[in-house]
C-alpha cells in the first residue's frame, strides 16, 4: 500500500511520454488528485510497507510527503494555464518528467534503506535535467550541464558516504539491515569514528543537492532556467527531499551520542549558506534567481535550526513546511511574471500592484511570509531557531545569523518593492485568469492557517519527528 | 604487503599520473579506461570471500567502466567535432607534480586509519583516497567538458574502491548503485555534451560563462 504512492505517479510518468500535444496535462492533475487522496490515507492509517526494511512511514517523511502532495496537486492546477500560455517544445516529456520528479520525490520521502533513499535522490536528478532543459536556449543548456555535473558529484560523494556507514558497521560488528531505522536503535555499537566520517561525506553529498552553501552555485541557475512550475517543485520540494537524507543521517548520529559533532558542522553549513545567500541577494538583476538565493537562504536556516537542536530543531521544521507552501506559491507568481512582462529582469517589471493586481497580492504576501514577517510560519520558526540557539549558547553564531536575516530582508525588500510599485517599463496585457492565481492563494493561506492554527495530528507528527534529533520543547 | 593486490593498485596509482599528464583527450581516455579495467579487478584479489554472483558483478563493471564508456566517449568524441586539448587550468608538469604529492599524502594519511581485515593490503586506501581527489582535480583543473566527464568517472572508480573492498557488506549495494550512477550520470551526460555541442558548438566550458553568479 505504501509503494503505491510513488508507483502511481510512476505509471503515469511512463505513460505521458507517449501522450501526443495537450492529452498529458489532464493526467498531471488527475495523478495530484490521486497522489493527495493517497498520501492523506497514509497519514491517518500509517500502514505497513509490502517491503519493510526497504521503505517506511516516518513521521517526517510523512511531513515531507503531505507537503509534496498538497504543492504538486496545486502546481499541477497552475500548470494547465501556464503551459497554455507560455510556448514548452515537447510538452510529453515536460509532464512525463514532471510525473516522474513527482514519483522519485515521493520515494525519497518513503524510503528507510540507506541506499533506497540514495537511488531515490539520484534518480530525482535523472528526472528533473529534463525539466531544467525545457526551454532548449543554450543558457537552460548550460543550467542542466551545471545542475548535472555537481548533483552527480555530490550524489558520488553521498554513496561513498553511505559506503563508510556500512564500514561503521563491519568495524562496530552490527549486523543488523541497513536500514535508517535499525541504525539507529543500533547506533550505540557504530564504530564512531567512520560513522563520523560517513555523515560528513552525506552531508556534503545531499548538501549540494540542498543547495548548502558552498556547494550551491547550481541551484540559481537551475531554478531560474527552468519553466516556473517547475522551479516551484524545485525550490519547494526537492530541496526538502534532500533535506530529509540528512535529516535521517543526523538522527543515526544523535542517537550514537555523536549529535554534537554532526549538529556543529549542520550550524557551519547552516551559516554558511545564509551569509552566501545574504552577500549575493543584494545585487541579483533578474527576479527568480532573487528567489532562488531566498532559498539558499531559507535551507541554511533550516540546516542551522536541525544543528541547534531543541526548540530550534522545532523551527527547522516549521521553516521547512512554510518555506515549501510559500516558495513554491513565489515561483509560481514569478511565471506570472514572466508571461505578463515578458522578460526576466527585475528592470523588465514595475507596478505590479496596477499592472496585475491578483498577481501583486499573491507576491507580496509571498514576499511578506517569505521575509519572515510577523507573524507568519516563517517568522515564528526563526524565533525558535534563534531562541533555541540562544539556550544552547551560540551567541556568535546567533549574532551572524540575525545580521545575515535583515541584510536579506533588506536585499529582498528592495527588489519587491521595485517590482510592485515602481514605473513599468510597458503595459501589460495578460488576463489573470482563476488558475494562474489561486492555486497560489491557496498555498499562502495553508501557510496562513497554519500559523494559527496547526492541527493536533500535524502538531504531533512535528514532535515525534524532532524528538529523534533531540529537539522539542 | 600483498603481492598481487598491491602490484594492481599500484597500476592504479601510475594511471592516475598518466591521466594528470595527458594533454589529449584520446590518451586520457585510455588512461581512464585502463584505470577502469584495473580497479575492477582489485576485489578479486582482496581478501573477502567472492560469491559467483560479486565475481560477475565485477566483470559488469569491467565491461561498463572499462570498456564501454571510454568506447562510447571515443565514438562521440570522433563523430562530433570536439576539440582534443584538455585545455588545463593547471599546466601538465604541475598537474604531474600535484598527482606525486597527492599519493605522497594519501599514504601518510591512510595510516591513521586501521580497518580489520584489509590492513596488510597497504596501497588499498592510499588508492581509494588519490583516485577521489584526483577525480576531484580533473574536474576542477580541466576545462574541457569531456575530460571533466573522465574526471568524474576517476571519482567513481575510487568510490567503487572502497565500496568493493572496505566492507563485506556494502558489495552488492554498491555496485547496484553504482551500475546505475555511472550509466545514467554518463548517458544523460554524453547527451548534454552533446547539446552543448550544437548549442554553442564546443565543449569548452569556459564558453559557458554567460550566467553569473
Amino acid at each position: 500500500m505504501v509503494e503505491l504512492v510513488f508507483i502511481v505517479p510512476l505509471v503515469a510518468g511512463a505513460l505521458a511520454f507517449f501522450m501526443l500535444g495537450r492529452s498529458g496535462r489532464p493526467l498531471l492533475v488527475l495523478t495530484g488528485a490521486v497522489h493527495l487522496a493517497l498520501s492523506v490515507y497514509l497519514w491517518v492509517r500509517r500502514p505497513e510497507a509490502l517491503l519493510p526494511g526497504y521503505f517506511g512511514v516516518t513521521p517526517e517523511g510523512l511531513l515531507s510527503l503531505i507537503v509534496i502532495s498538497l504543492l504538486f496537486f496545486l502546481i499541477s492546477i497552475y500548470t494547465q494555464t501556464y503551459l497554455a500560455r507560455s510556448e514548452v517544445k515537447s510538452e510529453n516529456i515536460f509532464t512525463g518528467s514532471m510525473l516522474l520528479f513527482l514519483s522519485t520525490m515521493t520515494m525519497v520521502t518513503l524510503s528507510d534503506h540507506i541506499m533506497v533513499m540514495w537511488i531515490a535522490i539520484e534518480a530525482t536528478t535523472l528526472a528533473s535535467a529534463p525539466l531544467i532543459y525545457t526551454h532548449r536556449t543554450g543558457a537552460s543548456l548550460e543550467a542542466t550541464w551545471k545542475y548535472v555535473l555537481i548533483c552527480s558529484v555530490g550524489i558520488a560523494l553521498a554513496l561513498l558516504g553511505s559506503v563508510l556507514i556500512t564500514v561503521a558497521m563491519d568495524v562496530g560488528g552490527v549486523t543488523s539491515a541497513l536500514s535508517f531505522s535499525s541504525l539507529t536503535e543500533e547506533a550505540k555499537r557504530l564504530d564512531p569514528t567512520w560513522l563520523k566520517v560517513g555523515f560528513v561525506f552525506i552531508l556534503v553529498g545531499y548538501g549540494t543537492k540542498m543547495g548548502l552553501a558552498p556547494m550551491h552555485t547550481w541551484l540559481p541557475d537551475a531554478h531560474s532556467e527552468a519553466p516556473s512550475p517547475a522551479s516551484a517543485l524545485l525550490s519547494g520540494v526537492l530541496l526538502n527531499c534532500a533535506y530529509l537524507g540528512i535529516f535521517k543521517t543526523h538522527k543515526i548520529m544523535v542517537a550514537a551520542g555523536l549529535g554534537g559533532f554532526s549538529g556543529m558542522i549542520l550550524i557551519v553549513f547552516g551559516l554558511m549558506s545564509i551569509l552566501a545567500a545574504a552577500t549575493f541577494i543584494l545585487k541579483q538583476t533578474e527576479y527568480k534567481r532573487l528567489l532562488a538565493y531566498s532559498s539558499i537562504e531559507n535551507m541554511g536556516i533550516i540546516a542551522f535550526g536541525t544543528g541547534v537542536g531543541g526548540l530550534g530543531a522545532y523551527g527547522a521544521v516549521l521553516c521547512l513546511i512554510h518555506h515549501s507552501l510559500i516558495k513554491s506559491s513565489l515561483f509560481l507568481t514569478s511565471g506570472n511574471l514572466l508571461l505578463g512582462y515578458g522578460g526576466r529582469l527585475i528592470s523588465d517589471t514595475g507596478n505590479l500592484i496596477k499592472e496585475m493586481p491578483r498577481t501583486f497580492v499573491a507576491f507580496f504576501a509571498g514576499f511578506a511570509g517569505i521575509s519572515g514577517i510577523p507573524p507568519f510560519g516563517i517568522f515564528i520558526g526563526e524565533l525558535f531557531i534563534i531562541l533555541g540557539a540562544f539556550r544552547a549558547g551560540h551567541y556568535v553564531a546567533v549574532g551572524l545569523f540575525l545580521l545575515s536575516l535583515c541584510v536579506i530582508f533588506g536585499g529582498f525588500a528592495h527588489h519587491a518593492m521595485k517590482i510592485s510599485f515602481e514605473e513599468s517599463p510597458k503595459a501589460v496585457e495578460m488576463k489573470e485568469s482563476i488558475t494562474l492565481v489561486w492555486p497560489q492563494y491557496g498555498l499562502l493561506l495553508t501557510s496562513l492557517i497554519l500559523c494559527f492554527w496547526i492541527p493536533d495530528t500535524l502538531y504531533q507528527t512535528i514532535i515525534q519527528a524532532v524528538t529523534t534529533i533531540g529537539g522539542g520543547f | 604487503m600483498n603481492q598481487p593486490a598491491d602490484a594492481i593498485l599500484s597500476l592504479v596509482l601510475l594511471s592516475i599520473l598518466f591521466s594528470f599528464g595527458s594533454s589529449r583527450l584520446p590518451s586520457l581516455i585510455k588512461a581512464v579506461a585502463f584505470q577502469g579495467i584495473v580497479v575492477s579487478l582489485v576485489p578479486l584479489f582482496v581478501g573477502h570471500e567472492l560469491t559467483a554472483g560479486g565475481v560477475i558483478f565485477t566483470q559488469v563493471t569491467l565491461l561498463i567502466r572499462g570498456i564501454l564508456i571510454p568506447l562510447c566517449i571515443y565514438m562521440a568524441i570522433k563523430k562530433v567535432r570536439i576539440r582534443r586539448e584538455v585545455e588545463p587550468i593547471v599546466g601538465y608538469h604541475a598537474s604531474m607534480l600535484a598527482g606525486l604529492a597527492l599519493i605522497v599524502a594519501a599514504i601518510a594519511f591512510s595510516r591513521k586509519f586501521d580497518l580489520p581485515g584489509i590492513g596488510q593490503y597497504a596501497l588499498l586506501l592510499p588508492t581509494a583516497i588519490a583516485l577521489l581527489v584526483a577525480g576531484m582535480f580533473l574536474l576542477m583543473a580541466r576545462r574541457n567538458a569531456i575530460a571533466m566527464v573522465l574526471g568524474y568517472i576517476t571519482m567513481e572508480n575510487g568510490i567503487y574502491l572502497v565500496g568493493a573492498t572496505f566492507s563485506v557488506r556494502a558489495q552488492h549495494i554498491v555496485e547496484f548503485g553504482i551500475l546505475l550512477d555511472v550509466l545514467a550520470g554518463v548517458m544523460i551526460m554524453a547527451v548534454i555534451l552533446q547539446n552543448i555541442k550544437q548549442t554553442l558548438d564546443d565543449v569548452d566550458t569556459a564558453l559557458l560563462r554567460t550566467l553569473k553568479e
